[in-house]
């Protein structure tokens, strides 16, 4: 079933510079229970993408298109609406753990207030966030204590299990005393399962990870990456991983889009898409990771750099760097055709 | 391992900082140091690529500023071109004309407000001596050398893309024709299809100009490419040294196997990450654990790894490493 349609999303940014054009008529569709990721260099819109499913884009943008999350429009829904679906309905988190925490409060106080949030709008269902806030700060008809965090006397014991339980399940040893820590006191592997821990608290129905391993030395990307995926089954949701590294796609997703400066230029199984990988940008960046050694090896790197995004080329935009351009590139935008096996790609030499 | 074409070469160099009395001479605090660089033995041919591979912390990049002389060594030796040049008394300018460095970001190894031509041609004035007219010349050799266009001479870091820096970074290194580059994650900053740029570059420019490279990179791939010789140091020790293919597909250390079965491999038919049973992460150098320093994250380890630190040793042809029980991860 889709969860998430995206259709012709555009979206830029004005800058002092100029119109950036960081995603231009991009679709697509996420189905429940799914691994998806998006992979694509530096600039492609692939963050872009994340921000504004999550409602996060900043105010200088003009936006485009529809996102359909479960049948309504995130689109129409304007900032308060928002406030309903994200983190509780969507949840996100970033390339760097240490900057998404709060410095000043303890670990366990910031959880416990991701947990009480969602257990008051379960018993208030579905009303208004600023609501829920304010119940949370100053409650007196709910069964909650005002400002539960600072310090551990005050948190209520069952919700300090959940936590314990939350930290326990992303596998941080001694969850208790690491519930006393502040950030500043824990490592950046650690810190990102915190976030995830937080994010998942929420029980949210799709969790957006922007670059969730970037930051990590490879041995904790590698722990973090399995949980990813342990966890996808174990809390029943979807995850929709943003990344510009495809070994770490091929690793945990079950499906991938290949963006390419803010266009959708392939969709495919993950496996088809390393057999078979239609896009000569997907090819060429095939090229560039699988390598071997200097003396054995067949590395061909695409040549040229990705194109400024305030001046783009009025064609395909891979066009300038594609081995197999030709004058139609130059000149019209190529559209996504689906061919067998759900393998959608964005090219001339496939039609259209 | 004394040979006449070895370009550097370190004997148990060790780099200790001072940590917990702050600026006070008088505290009563204990002394104690990190452990950054402890007892590291390496050594580098002529025309060769060692690579160190190790994670945040494990004191690679340390190590580069050291052998660079940037920051003084605490003990040991090194010597590069014949000379021994950690005592203090060399001219800096006579090893830097032959030993030159390229670090991870070109955005801050570039000066923002100097012309990509003067970044290049300072050091080409005061290291070299040279005139204007053999800076110009020089510079657009260098800068064509790498494959860049020599108008860029006139730009500034902030006009160039991210591969153009690191080319410019690249060009300003091999502009007083050194003999040794020290190579500082110098593609971790890049995109997937420049790196695979840079890195063709670097080869090619070893080719040509018989360079010596010492590569510092957490990238495994990255190292399996350009080196010769791979160094895998972990918590300011080298835990297993060798040749290339040797320690990639035949590691003999826990940690080096941890590693390379934790890199995401491009395969969707084999998710090895997934299987990966790496537990812990990298202690910390303050106060790192006693005997072997990988023992609390160690499958195999027993009572004599918390006690005993491992000595590199021999398992076959130059293949070094350092663990108790290099006979069980044989049978791996």
């Amino acid at each position: 079933m889709t969860l998430l349609d995206i259709s012709n999303l555009t979206v830029q940014y004005l800058t002092g510079g100029g119109l950036v054009n960081a995603l231009d008529s991009v679709s697509l569709k996420v189905s429940e229970n799914e691994f998806l990721a998006v992979v694509g260099e530096s600039g492609c819109g692939k963050t872009t993408l994340g921000l504004s499913v999550i409602g996060l884009l900043p105010e200088s943008r003009r936006v485009r298109g529809s996102i359909n999350y479960k049948g309504k429009d995130l689109m129409k829904l304007g900032q308060r609406g928002m406030r309903d679906y994200r983190g509780t309905e969507i949840a996100m988190i970033f390339q760097e753990p240490l900057t998404s925490l709060n410095p000043v409060y303890r670990v366990g106080d910031q959880l416990a207030e991701a947990i009480m949030v969602r257990r008051i709008r379960k018993e208030l269902g579905d009303k208004a966030t600023g609501e829920v806030m304010n119940k949370v700060y100053n409650t007196k008809d709910i069964n909650i204590p005002p400002r539960l965090m600072r310090g551990k006397q005050r948190v209520l014991s069952d919700v300090k299990e959940e936590m314990v339980r939350w930290l326990s399940l992303v596998r941080i040893p001694d969850p208790e005393q690491v519930l006393e820590r502040y950030p500043f006191e824990l490592s950046g592997g650690m810190a990102q399962r915190i976030m995830i821990a937080m994010a998942l608290s929420q029980e949210p129905a799709l969790l957006i990870a922007d670059e969730p391993t970037t930051a990590l030395d490879v041995t904790t990307q590698a722990q973090v990456l399995k949980l990813m995926r342990e966890l996808m089954a174990k809390v029943s949701t979807t995850i929709l991983l943003i990344t510009h590294d495809l070994a770490v796609a091929s690793q945990v997703a079950d499906r991938v889009i290949v963006m390419y400066a803010g266009e959708f230029a392939e969709d495919s199984e993950i496996h088809d898409l390393f057999s078979r990988p239609m896009h000569p940008y997907t090819q060429g960046l095939l090229n560039c990771i699988l390598f071997d050694t200097k003396d054995g090896s067949s590395l061909s790197p695409i040549h040229g750099s990705v194109p400024d995004m305030r001046n783009l080329p009025p064609g395909c935009r891979f066009a300038p760097r594609c081995l197999h351009a030709f004058d139609r590139c130059q000149s019209n935008r190529p559209l996504p055709v689906t061919k067998e096996n759900h393998h959608s790609v964005s090219c001339f030499l496939y039609g259209k | 391992m004394a040979n006449e074409n070895l370009i550097l070469n370190t004997v148990n160099l060790k780099k200790y900082f001072k940590i917990g009395r702050g600026m006070n001479p008088f505290s009563h605090k204990e002394q104690r140091y990190v452990r950054a660089v402890d007892g590291v033995s390496l050594s580098i041919q002529e025309g060769k690529t060692v690579g160190v591979v190790g994670e945040s912390g494990c004191g690679k990049t340390t190590l580069a500023k050291t052998i660079t002389l940037l920051i003084s060594p605490t003990g040991g030796e090194i010597h590069f071109d014949g000379k021994r040049i950690d005592d203090g008394r060399v001219n800096r300018r006579d090893i830097y004309r032959n030993m030159q460095m390229v670090f991870q970001d070109p955005d801050s190894s570039l000066d923002p407000q100097m012309k990509i031509g003067d970044s290049i041609g300072e050091q080409l004035r005061g290291l070299m001596g040279y005139s204007d007219a053999e800076v110009k010349k020089t510079v657009r050799e260098s800068l064509e050398g790498v494959g860049m266009p020599r108008d860029l001479a006139d730009r500034l870091p902030r006009q160039l893309s991210g591969g153009q820096k690191q080319r410019a970074a690249i060009a300003r290194a091999i502009s007083p024709h050194p003999k040794l580059l020290i190579l500082d994650e110098p593609t971790s900053a890049l995109d997937a299809s420049v790196q695979a740029q840079i890195l063709t570059l670097l080869v090619d420019l070893q080719k040509k100009f018989n360079l010596s490279y010492m590569l510092i990179t957490h990238n495994i791939a990255v190292a399996k490419y350009l080196s010769d010789t791979i160094a895998v140091m972990y918590s300011g020790n080298v835990v297993e040294y060798g040749p290339t293919l040797a320690v990639i597909n035949r590691p003999r250390h826990p940690y080096t196997m941890a590693l390379i079965r934790s890199a995401p491999v491009p395969d969707p038919w084999k998710r090895n990450i997934l299987q990966a049973e790496i537990k812990g992460e990298v202690p910390s150098a303050i106060n790192p654990p006693s005997g072997c320093r990988f023992n609390p994250r160690c499958p195999y380890a027993e009572d004599v790894c918390k006690t005993e630190k491992p000595q590199l040793e021999e398992t076959s042809l130059s293949h070094l490493v350092a663990c108790h029980f290099v006979e069980k991860t044989a049978a791996t």
